[in-house]
C-alpha cells in the first residue's frame, strides 16, 4: 500500500530493491575467478553500498546474482538447500553444471515472476573450474566468461578485445579487475568496491578492493599523473 | 461401516473476497482509503567489541510517529517490536503489515524456541521474515530493521518488503533513512562504546524527526547486548507540547439535546440467600457430603465381584 | 469511505469515557436516512462505533456480535475493550487485501479486577485493516475525521468529569461535522461511567 521511499521505480516491482549491477566470472586453468560491484539501491538510494553479490551455494560453487535482490536471495537460498541434500545423499559435492541446472530450472519455470540474471561458477572434480551464464529469461550457457548486470553493457568489447586463452591466476584476477573497474566507471547504478573470489580445488580466496584502490588505468596522464597507467 | 471424523481444514490466511469489489468502488469514488503507515525513521547500529573494552550488542531506535497521509494518526506509537527476549525489529512501512508480521513471526519464534529447546538465532528470525514477505510478494509492505543477540554474537539486518536482506554494521529504513544515514556516514565509527551507541543512533533519530515530514515526536532507543534487552521507551521527547494556560472547558448546559436515555447499571449487589441448600438456619446443621456418595461413589454402586 | 458518509469520535474522561457519531446515512450527496446510528454496544461498559461503508457497518457488526458472543460462552466472562480491540483488528486485518471500507473505534471502560483493581478508561481506533492506536486522549475516524481532529485537539483536556466531557465531545463532533457536507444530521452521544450510560440524542444542525 505505502512505500517508505517516495523514489519510484516503475520497472520491475514497484519500489523493489535492485542489485544494478556488474559481475563477471572467468575460468583459467584449474579454477575460476569470480567479481562484482558492492552497490544495492532502490531507485536512486544506494541502500547498500558494501553488499556481497558473491554468493556461497556450497563449497566449491558460488554465483553472481543480478536484478531483484528478494528474487536472487530466493532462488540461491533454495539452490543452497538442494546442495545440502545433494551431498547428504550422494556424499559428494554437487558440480557445478548440477547446481546450475538447478539454477536455471528455477529461474525458467518461474521467469514470468522473477528479475534475476545469475553467473554460476565453480570447481569440480569432473570439469575442473566452469562458468556458466543463466540470463534473464532462464537459459543456460556455458562459457570460459561471462559479465552481466547493468554494467555488463560498457564492457562487452573490452572483454572481447582482452580476454585470452590459458591465462593463470593472476592475469585472470587482473582482468576481473580491470573490467569490473570500467564497468562501473559507466555505469551509474554499479560502483563502490570490488569484490572477487578465487575458487579453485584447493581453495576459495577472497579479494577485497576498497572504492579508493580501484584500477584507473585507462585515465589519461592528466588524472592520473604520469607514473601509474598502463599495467595499472 | 466405518464414520470417519476428521477435522475440518481450518481456513489460515488472508480472505481476498472484498477484493473486486474494493477495485471496483475505488474507481467509482475517489481511490481507496489510505491505510496507516509509519511514515518512519528506524536504524539499528552494532557496537562494542574489538578494542572498546565493552561487551559487544546492537543499538536500535525508532521515532514514534504514524501517519495516514497528510495526518499524523499517532503522536506516540511504538515501533519497536519484541520478536523473543533477545531479538528486536523496527517496522517501516504499513503499519499494519509490521504489527501483524513480527507479532506472527514472534509466536513462530517462540514455538521453534520450544520445540529446539533453546534460543532462536537472529538469522532464523530473518530467514522467516524474508521468506514470509517474499511469498508476498511486496504486497505486505513491512520494511524492517532487525537486531538481536544470541549464541553466536550479534547481529543487524534489514529486510525489505519484497524479501531480500542485508548484513550491514549500520542500518536505517524509512522516509527518514537518507537523513538518518547521513548522521551514521559522518559519525560512525566500529566498536563503539555502549553509551556513545545510543547517543549516535538517538542523534540519527532526530535527524529523521527534525528533517523528514513523515517522522516526529519521540525517540524511542532498544540496547540487546548478551546480558539482555533494555528498552528505553522515549528515551528523548524534543517535542513537548506545550501546556495550554487557560481552558476550553464549556460551561454545562451548553449543548441541547433533545431526548435522553440514562442505563443504570448494577455496581455491587449483595445476594442474601432466603431458602434452598445454601442458606444458613438456625438450628440446623448442615450436612456435608460424604465423600464418594452418590452413583460411581464408594458406597453407592455395586461392582461387580 | 466517502460513500455513506459519516463520522465517529470518542474521548476519555476522568473514570469515563464518552464516544459519539452523526446519524447521517447518504449516497453520495444524496441523503437517505437521518437515524443511522453508528455507535453499537458490546457489553455494558463498551461501545464501538463504525463509520465508512453503510454495507460494511452491518456486515462487520454480525461478524464482532458472532466472534464476541463465541468469546462470552467460551470464556465465560465479559470480552475487555483491551481485548475486543484486538478481535476487531484480527477480523479487519483477515481481509488485509480486500478490506472493509470501516474505522472503527472502540470506548470502553474495564471492569475493576483483582490483577487491576483501578483499571484506567480506554479507547482505540483502527484504520481499513486493522492497525491499532491506542490514543489517550481521544480517537476520530470517519469523513469528518481532519476537522475532528483538529477540534479535538483544541478542546480536550485531561480529566473531564462525565457531564463535561458530554460537552466537550458534543461539540467537537457538531462542529466538526457542520463544516463535513457528508456527516451531520443529527448526533448521538454515549457517556460511559461506572454506574450509568447517558445516552443523548443532539440538537443538531439538518442541512
Amino acid at each position: 500500500m505505502t512505500n517508505i521511499n517516495s523514489v519510484d521505480i516503475k520497472h520491475l516491482k514497484n519500489g523493489e530493491v535492485n542489485l544494478g549491477t556488474s559481475i563477471m566470472a572467468v575460468k583459467f586453468e584449474g579454477g575460476v575467478v569470480i567479481g562484482a560491484d558492492s552497490r544495492t539501491t532502490t531507485g536512486a538510494y544506494i541502500a547498500n553500498r558494501v553488499t556481497d553479490k558473491l554468493t556461497h551455494i556450497h563449497d566449491r560453487v558460488y554465483c553472481c546474482r543480478s536484478g531483484s535482490a528478494a528474487d536472487t536471495q530466493a532462488v540461491a537460498d533454495i539452490v543452497h538447500q538442494h546442495c545440502q541434500i545433494y551431498s547428504s545423499l550422494y556424499g559428494t559435492p554437487p558440480p557445478v553444471a548440477t547446481v546450475t541446472s538447478m539454477f536455471e530450472k528455477l529461474c525458467y519455470t518461474n521467469k514470468d515472476q522473477l528479475s534475476a540474471g545469475i553467473i554460476v561458477a565453480g570447481w569440480d572434480a569432473e570439469a575442473g573450474g566452469s562458468v556458466y551464464n543463466i540470463p534473464l529469461g532462464g537459459g543456460m550457457f556455458q562459457q570460459p566468461w561471462a559479465i552481466g548486470g547493468s554494467g555488463s553493457t560498457y564492457v562487452y568489447g573490452y572483454c572481447d578485445a582482452t580476454y585470452q586463452d590459458g591465462w593463470n591466476e593472476e592475469e585472470t584476477v587482473q582482468f576481473v579487475k580491470n573490467t569490473l573497474a570500467l564497468a562501473m566507471s559507466r555505469d551509474g547504478s554499479s560502483g563502490g568496491c570490488i569484490r572477487m573470489c578465487v575458487i579453485t580445488k584447493d581453495k576459495v580466496q577472497r579479494h577485497f578492493i576498497p572504492g579508493n584502490e580501484l584500477p584507473r588505468f585507462w585515465e589519461g596522464k592528466e588524472v592520473v599523473g604520469a607514473v601509474a597507467g598502463v599495467t595499472a | 461401516m466405518t464414520v470417519q471424523i476428521q477435522p475440518q481444514e481450518e481456513a489460515v490466511g488472508f480472505d481476498f473476497s472484498n477484493y473486486a469489489r474494493n477495485q471496483f468502488l475505488g474507481q467509482h469514488m475517489n481511490g481507496l482509503p489510505k491505510a496507516t503507515s509509519t511514515g518512519t525513521t528506524i536504524v539499528g547500529l552494532k557496537f562494542g567489541g574489538g578494542d572498546s573494552g565493552e561487551e559487544e550488542g546492537v543499538c536500535l531506535g525508532a521515532d514514534t510517529r504514524a501517519t495516514a497521509g497528510d495526518i499524523v494518526a499517532d503522536k506516540n506509537c511504538e515501533k519497536i517490536h519484541y520478536l523473543t527476549p533477545m531479538i528486536r525489529c523496527c517496522g517501516a512501512g504499513t503499519a499494519a503489515d509490521t504489527e501483524f508480521v513480527t507479532n506472527l513471526i514472534s509466536s513462530n519464534l517462540e514455538l521453534h524456541a520450544l520445540s529446539q529447546g533453546r534460543p532462536v538465532r537472529v538469522v532464523t528470525a530473518m530467514t522467516m521474515l524474508k521468506q514470509y514477505l517474499f511469498r508476498y510478494q511486496g504486497h505486505v509492505g513491512a520494511h524492517l530493521v532487525l537486531g538481536g543477540v544470541d549464541s553466536t554474537g550479534s547481529h543487524l539486518f534489514t529486510i525489505h518488503a519484497h524479501g531480500s536482506t542485508d548484513k550491514l554494521p549500520y542500518v536505517t529504513m524509512g522516509s527518514g533513512s537518507l537523513a538518518a544515514m547521513a548522521v551514521f556516514e559522518s559519525a560512525y565509527k566500529p566498536y563503539l562504546k555502549r553509551e556513545e551507541a545510543v547517543a549516535l543512533v538517538a542523534r540519527a533519530i532526530r535527524a529523521g524527526i527534525f528533517n523528514d515530514l513523515g517522522s516526529g515526536s519521540n525517540v524511542d532507543v532498544s540496547i540487546i547486548t548478551k546480558a539482555g534487552c533494555e528498552t528505553l521507551r522515549n528515551y528523548e521527547m524534543p517535542n513537548e507540547r506545550g501546556v495550554k494556560s487557560r481552558n476550553y472547558k464549556f460551561r454545562r448546559g451548553t449543548t441541547a439535546w433533545v431526548k435522553e436515555n440514562i442505563r443504570s447499571l448494577i455496581v455491587k449487589e449483595d445476594v442474601k440467600i432466603t431458602s434452598g441448600a445454601g442458606k444458613e438456619q438456625p438450628g440446623i446443621e448442615p450436612h456435608p457430603v460424604p465423600v464418594g456418595a452418590g452413583p460411581g461413589g464408594e458406597e453407592g454402586m455395586d461392582v461387580d465381584s | 469511505m466517502e460513500y455513506n458518509g459519516g463520522s465517529v469520535v470518542a474521548m476519555i474522561g476522568k473514570d469515563c469515557v464518552a464516544i459519539a457519531s452523526d446519524l447521517r446515512l447518504g449516497q453520495q450527496s444524496v441523503g437517505v436516512a437521518m437515524n443511522f446510528d453508528k455507535v453499537f454496544p458490546v457489553n455494558d461498559k463498551l461501545y464501538y462505533g463504525l463509520p465508512g461503508l453503510a454495507t460494511d457497518v452491518y456486515t462487520l457488526r454480525e461478524q464482532l456480535r458472532f466472534r464476541v458472543n463465541m468469546y462470552r460462552m467460551k470464556e465465560e466472562r465479559e470480552i475487555t475493550p483491551k481485548t475486543f480491540t484486538h478481535l476487531v483488528s484480527s477480523t479487519l486485518y483477515e481481509k488485509r487485501f480486500g478490506p472493509y471500507f470501516i474505522e472503527p473505534v472502540v470506548a470502553g471502560l474495564p471492569s475493576p479486577t483483582e490483577l487491576d483493581p483501578h483499571p484506567k478508561p480506554f479507547i482505540s481506533t483502527m484504520d481499513t485493516i486493522g492497525c491499532i492506536t491506542t490514543p489517550k486522549d481521544f480517537a476520530v475516524a470517519g469523513t469528518a475525521s481532519n476537522k475532528l481532529f483538529g477540534v479535538a485537539e483544541g478542546l480536550w483536556e485531561p480529566d473531564l468529569e462525565p457531564e463535561d466531557l458530554f460537552e466537550t465531545i458534543s461539540q467537537t463532533l457538531l462542529n466538526a461535522v457542520d463544516r463535513d457536507a457528508l456527516s451531520g444530521w443529527g448526533a448521538i452521544v454515549h457517556v460511559i461511567t461506572h454506574d450509568k450510560v447517558i445516552t443523548r440524542q443532539l440538537r443538531a444542525r439538518m442541512d
